[in-house]
């Protein structure tokens, strides 16, 4: 799944590292609203504006984690 | 009428202890706020700044920001406010630009924009053009004291710098956020204790609220006094939920630009929600629209000129009258509609860009032979940027190469979100890319 949700996001926002461990101070509110309408597509997720946090977007793992608990969830 | 900073000295005598500026849980009183312009004015005089001279400094979205952009017309400088993350070179260039000019005394403002030709320039605002534009929103938006209006865009820009002027002439508050990207920090500015609500989005932020937390907003609906949009097209769906959200608020979609200031203004929630209106001219502005369509733009508002660009002043700025790339038409009840723009500039979330310019830039780039750059939909965001790259001998396409080599040139709104490989760009005649053609 890392993998995966890895490409999906670099394709669509290819200016965004994310290898970082801090992503969410690099992306903007379009990187922001790409990379949470792309799980909910990709995934038939549900995310909401209290998702966007800095720890759930803090890197790669840790959005791999929130969409894992999403997954759970439904 | 009386100048902003005329006016914060008013407030700082009167209700001294009232909150001027919120910013992320820091807040300074009208009183404090006072002093803090009356010792920075201090600090920039001592540096050398002096009367009618500009000042080049980063909107850096927080109450340190005010504080210096006033001190500066305090001081009787110009203030030169460029967006945060400014790339270096940019920054000097401006400085640069500026630093060699003189400007007509009444004079306060310089904004780089994109604005209607798609080269950046910097827009000379005198006085009156400041103090007649907040009193365009005062009259015909009604701020009052009790409102707290939230600025999210960028305090370079005139959709949010121009905010702060009627909200602090009427004694009001401003709350200062760091972009939107934090939604939950947006939604959080609520629980403070004020009670009317306001602020500016552009139609994509709009969207992207109302995509993500549409619940959260409509439980906001006794607290939102009013929300203003413009700067880019707003669907007739997204008013239509808007209002769905907020019954009893204020929806305004208005035309404004840092050439012509704040001009008309149409409060959408009028239970027709059409798209393209922008009302009437508000109280200091004047607009005409041609047999062909065109919007041309007078009244106290508007700017005084480019800085060191008699040419493209004059293209634009006749007898008085901005001559610019809006698109419209009155309808019978005189209310004014938006059809489109003329030219090549792409609207991106309210940022106007040349799409020559990004070519220009993605052209330098190993892999890139050929390419055009022209506007895309996301589905989110709205009107976004797509480079069609025509690949050179043997190059396979790195989009993040390419994003970071034009990254390294230009603003980051000026970076394409999509990217795809083509045979060919189609030319006109004359050889230049047929915009036309990938416009269908």
């Amino acid at each position: 799944m890392k993998q995966h949700i890895y490409k999906l996001l670099s394709d669509a926002l290819p200016t965004v590292d994310f290898d970082r461990d801090f992503l969410f101070g690099e992306l903007d509110s379009l990187g922001i609203a790409t990379i949470m309408m792309l799980l909910e597509r990709d995934f038939k997720i549900r995310l909401k504006v209290e998702d966007a946090t800095p720890r759930n977007l803090r890197n790669i793992d840790s959005i791999v984690k929130m969409v894992e608990t999403k997954l759970a969830e439904k | 009428m009386m100048t902003l900073e005329q006016s914060i000295a008013l407030h700082a005598s009167r209700t001294p202890d009232k909150i001027a500026v919120e910013c992320a849980g820091d807040r300074i009183t009208y009183g404090n706020l006072w002093n803090a312009i009356v010792e920075r004015s201090e600090e920039l005089k001592a540096a050398g700044l002096m009367e009618n001279r500009p000042y080049v400094f980063r909107a850096t979205q927080n109450i340190a920001f005010v504080v210096t952009y006033c001190a500066v017309h305090y001081l009787g400088a110009i203030a030169v406010p460029l967006e945060n993350q400014a790339l270096e070179m940019n920054f000097q260039a401006v400085r640069d630009e500026v630093e060699s000019c003189s400007f007509a005394p009444d004079i306060v403002d310089i904004l780089y924009t994109t604005g209607t030709t798609g080269k950046s320039k910097g827009v000379m605002l005198s006085e009156t053009a400041l103090t007649s534009c907040a009193d365009n929103f005062i009259c015909d938006m009604h701020f009052t004291p009790e409102l707290l209006f939230i600025i999210s865009g960028p305090l370079n820009h005139i959709a949010s710098l121009f905010k702060m002027h009627p909200v602090l002439t009427v004694g009001g508050t401003v709350c200062i956020l760091d972009g939107l990207k934090d939604m939950n920090a947006f939604f959080e500015v609520f629980n403070l204790n004020y009670n009317k609500f306001a602020t500016f989005m552009v139609p994509a932020s709009l969207r992207l609220i109302m995509q993500f937390s549409y619940e959260k907003l409509c439980s906001l609906a006794d607290k939102i006094d009013f929300i203003e949009t413009g700067a880019a097209p707003i669907t007739q769906t997204d008013m239509e939920l808007l209002a769905k959200a907020l019954p009893h608020s204020r929806l305004y979609n208005t035309l404004g630009g840092t050439e012509i200031g704040a001009v008309c203004t149409y409060d959408f929630n009028d239970g027709r929600h059409m798209e393209g209106c922008i009302g009437r001219p508000m109280k200091n502005s004047t607009v005409e629209v041609t047999e062909d369509g065109s919007i041309i733009v007078s009244g106290k508002t508007i700017m005084s000129g480019y800085v060191a660009d008699p040419e493209s002043t004059a293209k634009v700025l006749q007898n008085g009258k901005i001559y610019g790339a809006d698109l419209g038409y009155v309808d019978g009840e005189g209310l004014i509609h938006l059809t489109g723009r003329r030219g090549d500039i792409i609207n991106v979330g309210g940022f106007k860009v040349n799409p020559v310019e990004v070519e220009n830039a993605a052209a330098s780039h190993p892999a890139v032979k050929d390419c055009i750059c022209i506007a895309a939909q996301h589905p989110v965001i709205g009107t976004v940027l797509k480079l069609l790259v025509v690949l050179s001998e043997g190059a396979e396409l790195d989009k993040r190469s390419i994003a970071l080599h034009i990254k390294e040139r230009l603003d980051s709104f000026k970076v394409p979100t999509y990217y795809e490989a083509v045979d060919a760009i189609r030319r006109t005649y004359n050889g230049k890319p047929d915009r036309k053609y990938y416009q269908k």
